[in-house]
């Protein structure tokens, strides 16, 4: 029975009209919040705020449009309905006059027209949308204390619909719901034994608050509600859908949480951490929120257009996420129903315009990040020893050649190299090669040649690993070298004088690339030392007529290497001799030098391989000033097809005056950044955001939000059922520091959330789906708690925490995306029963038992997960070889337990007490499977092996099998699916 | 009484007000709870059911055959003489200004229809010689030459046909068809799904996801190897005998449950339990294609049981074979499926993407491998649902998401090689075929100029198609509609720019 709203006290009547269950208007007297619903959902769409679509010229958003005098009357006359343009019209019955058109797609209903006539008559009391409006605090009666002021403005509405809250629900109840709700976990049976026998119960109930929001569980638990947001998934979305590591931010959440992070903070890192002074690295890391939006890697796309759409991906859910509202519309025109027009759209979208991500394949730019503790720890040392070992070995190529007097390293006067390839001398005389690695090149050396007789020269090459190594040649991944052939010449003081070679050796030749080739005039042949290039080499080449040298002169050496794939020489060394040439054959190196490099060259894979194993992370990265892009409007959302030029800006309708930069040169020097948006995001005087989260928190908690459609808080959103509530919850939340800890624990103090969770018949027409708080919410739990829970309760959970996804089992074959060769291997050990939040998530293909329960794939963002109770969840929970290996971890702990195993098993799943009348259900089970299996020893052994147990000793596979199916009974069992 | 199924009925009042709330806006909520509280066993759902605007339905269902990677329309469907005359010589520039390709480079050259047409049937319809079955039943079919989409990458152009947006996170035709029309088998999900070719269509499982409807009408992929829906086997060693008694006790458990909460959604539980357990034995059963007589089996190319080295290949291309039984198995199934009341039947088979780069992916070595391993199927279906009488009301739908141009590929090749011949994405001009439910036979639907790039006559949207479609359905496209963040989302999409093709209506 609904009250006469007009006998009710004015607050209420406020309230009331904003409810939803009360059927037909009466008499009564219209809220301008309802009237303002009916035109927006009715008339906006032709009369609103979308210039492009707008009829007659007539607009009904703006008050002083609805009032202004146009030729054919005034559309709304205060208290004068028959003058009023819009109820002639609406009330007419020619088809050729009546609003809405006949062919519209809604037609108002008798009583709307009715409503809208009494609105008129009464005044036409205009009202902005209830969102829109500046956040005001509510003021509970007295001074409530934590915890009562919601259960005032709960019980203010109950009082109008006949309602109370329901009784206290008990301990154990009680303390499941609260480890549930905080933690995303079951509390232990003990953990609920000792609340249930705590004398003070208020107080145990504070503390017992206290320490599960501390508990390092928590950031998981709610991580999971912001990648829904920022839709996280470990791949990169599309065709290929390949790999994208993503986890460190995840794992910076889940501590962020933890560290109870102020809202405000954690937005303008995740929006703008980059454009943060003196940025962390951390704080770059946050960024990563936005680059979880997809890539596309199909063959012949075009980057320019993904990256577009990844843009505008972002504008979406930032304004989706923060303020709720729905903005995807104005990419194409102005909003029908909201303000937002398409110009503001892109003027959001010019603020995110302006970062370096161009929808690459590699992801660029991306942060490089610690992986964890031991892999840091394993890079250090890493490094460490590559260090000491390019130490050593400079030592003791420096001693062998100083062990061998017979040669002379002449001074290097200068050098000449092909296509930007630079030579440079070095204190040993030897020249190391650096700068541009073209695929063939020649170099030419001058050296100071003294005074004397010379019988042959030498090259060295080296393979040390100080600069780009180890190897002789500078190409990475072949530092093999080709010389293909050697030339001296005698400077004089006309034409050079080219010197004969011969009888060349070397301490090492590849087959078919002997060093005579470097000798031959071919360049197509030459000395190569595969597969030994990351060792150090020499050759030697006899003058065919001794040289004499009276004075020093100037000897010109020209090395030529033509093979391409830049197989050219990196560090080497040319010396001479004057012993008898015959006589001297090159050395292979020293066996200390040999085993130096050797090992250096193995440190330097391990190195490298630590290295890359280092996470990269795809992040924002602001464009410098001097590349910042222009933006256009898109012309019906077509890229292709650019419009007039918008500057950033923010939209017109939300900036509230207090919240402009500063001053008007600010905002002429500068337009606004990321952080800009991020700080008017979470300005005091935004009126959307504390309200939306603080909605967003409660439905987290409550199963259901104060406003249901979490993701609308325009027009056509559902209106809030406790405004009051809703705005009391959204100041607490923003003035006690936007922590999130806070407001759950007054959530959690309140009579509301303790009540029980029963209903009646009688409650359930009053109250059918909970949304007046008559009793405490009972919901099916979410896919990953549900997974949380049944692996906690079977002993089998892991606490690891962090780190790269992981893949526990799941069907075979799933995986079968186009050009992506990557598989999932289902995860043995502690990786197969880590928590849902560490599961991999591949965006076309997301873990199957998650989607059953309504998770998302992570491709767009999921403001909300609407709840389904179908029959592929029961084959989940009865089959899902997960949940079979639960049974059976749980079977083993419940035959352990003898007779009282029933109750044991009751008791860790559904953490209260169990009567024994209550366990006779499942004690038959047990008893009558037993029976069946003793004569069925096949059957039984097949159960406990997908069970993956065995049994104790001395306990039958048939008793053992029995006790699989009762637990997987119950870890199927409604009160255990559910939270209540 | 709303044709809608009893499965939906098994939802519970809170599911369905979610789903109202959404669907039609907090006004319908309110006369929704009006009605509802008048009722008395809040246990037992009523039949309340999102206020659709229905229409007398042509089709009851649909089976979707898509071959994913898109069939070149030149040389199945398309006879187009005067690229013989022009073969291999430069492409007119008009045909590259301002047009965007997946691969092609520079100028490409004209490429001939590399098969033999000839007319078939009493319509006289033009078909390859590749297609020698479907050729046979022609004249049932209406095929759509003129086809037009404004994607031209696979992902986002199959998006675009199966969702109505390029893009992820729109509700599959399937989706909405289930969500409109439910299923006429409550132990079989409304929406299945079956594929072959060995890999996955390249926009993944969002092609036949829910979007923003609820997960519960997503297309369920119904597999041929191992549980035909994943976890629907029983652990080895539970005997159905023993997951009753399980199942009772459960049951009990449940019912004890539901006395102490009172709520309704414990109730659908139990029922939902049971409704899995039916399932369990239904599934297997519809799925078993040895329950066929050998004469259906040999119509359609079928064979029991078969499993295909190119389902599990990681380059499944190079393992096709003209008389792989995977594709005709799932057309056998989809006939199954829907004779036993699954309202929407899509079919992916991969493989069809043919531009001659790469071994296993040419015009004129792979295509007819590929066709050789549909056509008889296909053309199978169709016999087999007019022979059971069930045509008249099962709408088929054949097509890719796009189709190939005129010119050979130019980016890896320049000159044709055997194995080696490729046309890239064409998403000016394609071709689809419709056949049963409410389409009129023997009709070739528009026309294209004489190289077969552009429509001359009549052209066809995906809009319209949708449209065409959703009206067959007897789902009204312009108001089958969903409230989601603040938008009326239809499969139309936001504008009224999609037709219903009455002329291809019988």
């Amino acid at each position: 029975m609904t009250p006469r709203l007009s006998t009710l006290p004015l607050p209420l009547i406020l309230v009331a009209s904003l409810c939803c269950s009360r059927p037909g208007f009466g008499d009564d007297a219209v809220s301008p919040a309802d009237a303002l619903r009916v035109l927006s959902a009715k008339c906006f769409a032709c009369h609103g705020p979308d210039e492009s679509q707008r009829k007659g010229d007539l607009r009904l958003d703006r008050e002083a449009d609805a009032r202004a005098v146009r030729t054919s009357g005034v559309a709304i006359v205060s208290g004068d309905p028959a003058a009023s343009l819009i109820i002639q019209r609406i009330e007419s019955t020619d088809p050729d006059i009546v609003m809405p058109p006949p062919d519209a797609p809604h037609g108002l209903s008798d009583a709307e027209k009715q409503l809208l006539r009494r609105w008129v008559q009464q005044g036409a009391v205009w009202s902005g949308h209830w969102s829109f409006q500046p956040l005001l605090r509510p003021q509970p009666a007295g001074n409530p204390g934590d915890g009562q002021a919601i259960d005032q403005f709960v019980q203010a509405h109950h009082a109008a619909l006949g309602l109370k809250l329901s009784p206290p629900a008990t301990p154990h109840k009680l303390v499941r719901r609260l480890f549930l709700d905080a933690i995303g976990l079951p509390p232990t049976p003990a953990e609920a034994d000792a609340f249930a026998a705590a004398p003070d119960k208020a107080a145990a109930w504070e503390k017992l608050i206290d320490e599960v929001l501390a508990r390092p569980e928590f950031g998981e638990h709610w991580a999971r509600m912001w990648l829904d947001l920022a839709r996280y998934a470990d791949t990169k979305g599309y065709e290929k859908d390949l790999g994208r590591t993503v986890w460190p931010w995840r794992d910076w959440l889940v501590q962020a949480l933890n560290n109870d992070t102020p809202l405000d903070q954690l937005t303008r890192e995740m929006l703008a951490g980059d454009l943060l002074p003196n940025a962390t690295p951390e704080q770059q890391l946050a960024t990563a929120f936005h680059r979880q939006t997809m890539s596309n890697d199909e063959g012949g796309t075009d980057d320019e257009e993904f990256r577009i759409v990844a843009v505008k991906d972002r504008v979406d859910t930032t304004l989706q996420v923060w303020m709720g509202l729905t903005v995807g519309c104005a990419k194409c025109h102005s909003h029908k129903y909201d303000p937002i027009s398409q110009h503001d759209y892109y003027s959001l979208f010019a603020i995110w315009n302006q970062t370096q991500d161009t929808d690459r394949y590699d992801d660029a730019p991306t942060l490089e990040v610690p992986g964890g503790l031991v892999e840091q720890q394993q890079l250090t040392a890493a490094r460490e020893t590559v260090q000491q070992l390019q130490a050593k070995l400079a030592a003791a190529e420096e001693s062998e050649s100083a062990a061998d007097p017979r040669w002379i390293a002449p001074e290097v006067i200068d050098t000449a190299a092909d296509d930007g390839a630079v030579l440079q001398a070095r204190p040993d005389s030897s020249v190391l090669v650096t700068g541009k690695s073209p695929p063939e090149n020649v170099y030419i050396l001058r050296l100071q040649l003294p005074q004397g007789q010379w019988t042959a020269i030498r090259l060295q090459a080296f393979a040390d690993a100080a600069v780009g190594g180890p190897g002789v040649g500078r190409n990475p991944a072949d530092p093999n070298f080709v010389l293909s052939e050697i030339e001296l010449a005698l400077e004089t003081s006309t034409t050079p004088q080219s010197l004969r070679l011969h009888q060349p050796r070397a301490d090492f030749e590849q087959a078919g690339w002997p060093v005579t080739a470097a000798l031959d005039g071919d360049l197509k042949t030459g000395w190569a030392v595969s597969p030994r290039q990351r060792e150090n080499h020499a050759a030697i080449f006899s003058f065919t007529e001794p040289l004499q040298t009276a004075a020093p002169a100037v000897l010109r050496v020209t090395l030529r290497q033509h093979y391409g794939n830049s197989l050219t020489l990196r560090r080497f060394r040319l010396s001479l001799t004057s012993e008898p040439a015959a006589e001297i054959t090159p050395q292979p190196a020293s066996p200390e030098v040999r085993s130096l490099t050797e090992k250096l060259a193995e440190a330097v894979r391990q190195r490298d391989a630590l290295q890359a194993k280092r996470p990269k992370v795809p992040v924002m990265v602001a464009l410098s000033a001097d590349r910042q892009r222009e933006t256009r409007l898109h012309r019906r959302g077509n890229f292709l097809d650019p419009g007039e030029t918008v500057t950033a800006g923010l939209p017109a309708a939300f900036v509230p005056s207090t919240n402009r930069p500063s001053s008007a040169a600010e905002i002429n020097s500068s337009p606004p950044t990321r952080l800009d948006a991020a700080n008017w995001l979470m300005a005091p005087d935004n009126p959307l955001t504390a309200r939306v989260w603080a909605n967003r928190i409660w439905a987290r908690v409550f199963g259901l939000g104060i406003v249901e459609t979490e993701e609308d808080f325009g027009l056509l959103g559902s209106p809030p059922s406790h405004p009051q509530l809703l705005d009391w919850l959204a100041c607490e939340y923003r003035d006690r520091g936007w922590s999130l800890k806070q407001l759950l624990r007054q959530i959690f103090l309140s009579r509301v959330y303790q009540q029980d969770s029963a209903t009646t018949p009688q409650l359930l027409e009053a109250d059918p789906r909970t949304a007046w708080l008559s009793r405490s919410p009972r919901y099916r739990l979410s896919a990953e708690v549900l997974r949380d829970q049944t692996l906690a309760a079977s002993g089998l959970l892991s606490r690891k925490k962090g780190g790269p996804p992981v893949m526990p089992p799941q069907p075979d074959g799933l995986w079968r995306s186009t050009y992506n060769g990557q598989k999932w291997v289902n995860a043995e050990g502690e990786d197969r029963f880590r928590r849902a939040l560490y599961t991999y998530l591949k965006r076309t293909t997301p873990y199957p038992a998650f989607t059953t329960f309504d998770g998302g794939s992570g491709e767009v963002c999921q403001i909300r997960r609407i709840r389904t109770n179908t029959p592929l969840q029961a084959l989940v929970s009865l089959n899902d070889p997960v949940n079979l290996e639960a049974a059976g971890a749980l079977a083993l702990r419940m035959q352990a337990a003898g007779t009282g195993g029933i109750e044991f098993g009751l008791r860790q799943t559904l953490i209260r007490p169990a009567a024994p009348a209550e366990q006779q259900p499942l004690i038959s089970l047990q008893r009558d499977v037993a029976t069946q299996l003793t004569s069925s020893p096949e059957q039984a052994a097949a159960l406990l092996q997908a069970a993956r147990i065995q049994p104790p000793p001395d306990v039958t596979d048939a008793e053992m099998a029995a006790w699989v199916v009762t637990a997987s009974a119950i870890l199927n069992l409604d009160e255990f699916l559910t939270r209540n | 009484m709303h044709p809608l199924s009893e499965y939906c009925q098994l939802q519970t009042r809170r599911h369905l007000l979610q789903t109202a709330g959404l669907g039609i806006g907090s006004m319908a909520v309110q006369s929704l709870l009006a009605a509802d509280s008048s009722t008395s066993a809040a246990t037992s759902p009523t039949s309340a059911a999102p206020p659709l605007p229905f229409l007398a339905p042509r089709a009851k269902r649909v089976i979707y055959l898509h071959m994913a990677g898109s069939p070149s329309q030149l040389e199945l469907f398309e006879h187009k003489p005067a690229l013989r005359k022009l073969h291999l010589q430069d492409c007119p520039p008009s045909f590259l200004e301002g047009k965007r390709f997946a691969f092609i480079r520079g100028v490409p050259k004209i490429l001939a229809g590399q098969f033999n047409f000839r007319q078939y049937g009493q319509s006289g319809q033009w078909i390859s010689e590749l297609l020698p079955h479907f050729a046979g039943v022609s004249d049932r079919a209406c095929v759509i030459r003129t086809m037009q989409t404004d994607q031209f990458n696979h992902a986002p152009s199959q998006l675009f046909i199966h969702t109505g947006s390029p893009r992820l996170g729109n509700p599959s035709l399937g989706a909405w068809t289930a969500w409109g029309l439910g299923t006429a088998n409550q132990n079989l999900p409304a929406f299945v799904v079956l594929l072959s070719g060995g890999k996955t269509p390249d926009a993944g499982k969002s092609l036949w996801g829910s979007g923003f409807l609820p997960s519960v009408h997503q297309g369920v992929n119904c597999r041929t190897d191992g549980d035909p829906v994943l976890y629907l086997g029983d652990p080895g060693g539970m005997d159905r005998s023993m997951r009753r008694r399980m199942l009772d006790a459960i049951a009990e458990m449940n019912a004890a449950e539901l006395a102490r909460s009172g709520d309704p959604e414990t109730q659908t539980r139990i029922a939902q339990y049971e409704l899995a357990f039916r399932m369990q034995a239904a599934v297997p059963e519809v799925m078993d294609l040895s329950r066929e007589p050998k004469h259906i089996l040999d119509m359609y190319g079928a064979q029991p049981g078969y499993v295909s080295p190119a389902e599990s290949a990681d380059d499944p291309r190079v393992l096709y074979r003209g008389d792989d039984p995977t594709f005709a198995n799932n057309c056998l199934l989809a006939r199954r499926l829907v004779e036993s009341g699954v309202r929407f039947v899509q079919l992916y088979d991969w493989g069809w993407d043919h531009h001659g780069s790469s071994p296993g992916e040419s015009i004129d070595e792979t295509l007819p491998i590929k066709c050789q391993a549909a056509d008889r199927a296909m053309a199978a279906l169709i016999r087999d649902l007019e022979q059971r009488g069930l045509l008249d009301e099962t709408l088929i739908v054949w097509g890719g998401e796009f189709g190939r141009t005129p010119m050979m590929q130019n980016n890896v090749r320049t000159e044709l090689k055997k194995g080696f011949v490729g046309r890239d994405h064409h998403p000016h001009a394609f071709t689809m075929w419709l056949a049963g439910g409410g389409i009129r036979g023997g009709l070739a639907w528009g026309q294209t100029d004489e190289f077969g790039y552009y429509p001359i006559e009549n052209p066809v949207s995906v809009r319209d198609l949708q449209a065409t479609i959703l009206h067959l359905l007897g789902l009204d496209p312009y108001r089958f509609s969903y409230l989601y963040q603040g938008l009326e989302n239809r499969l139309i999409g936001p504008t009224d720019e999609g037709r219903i093709l009455q002329q291809i209506l019988a």
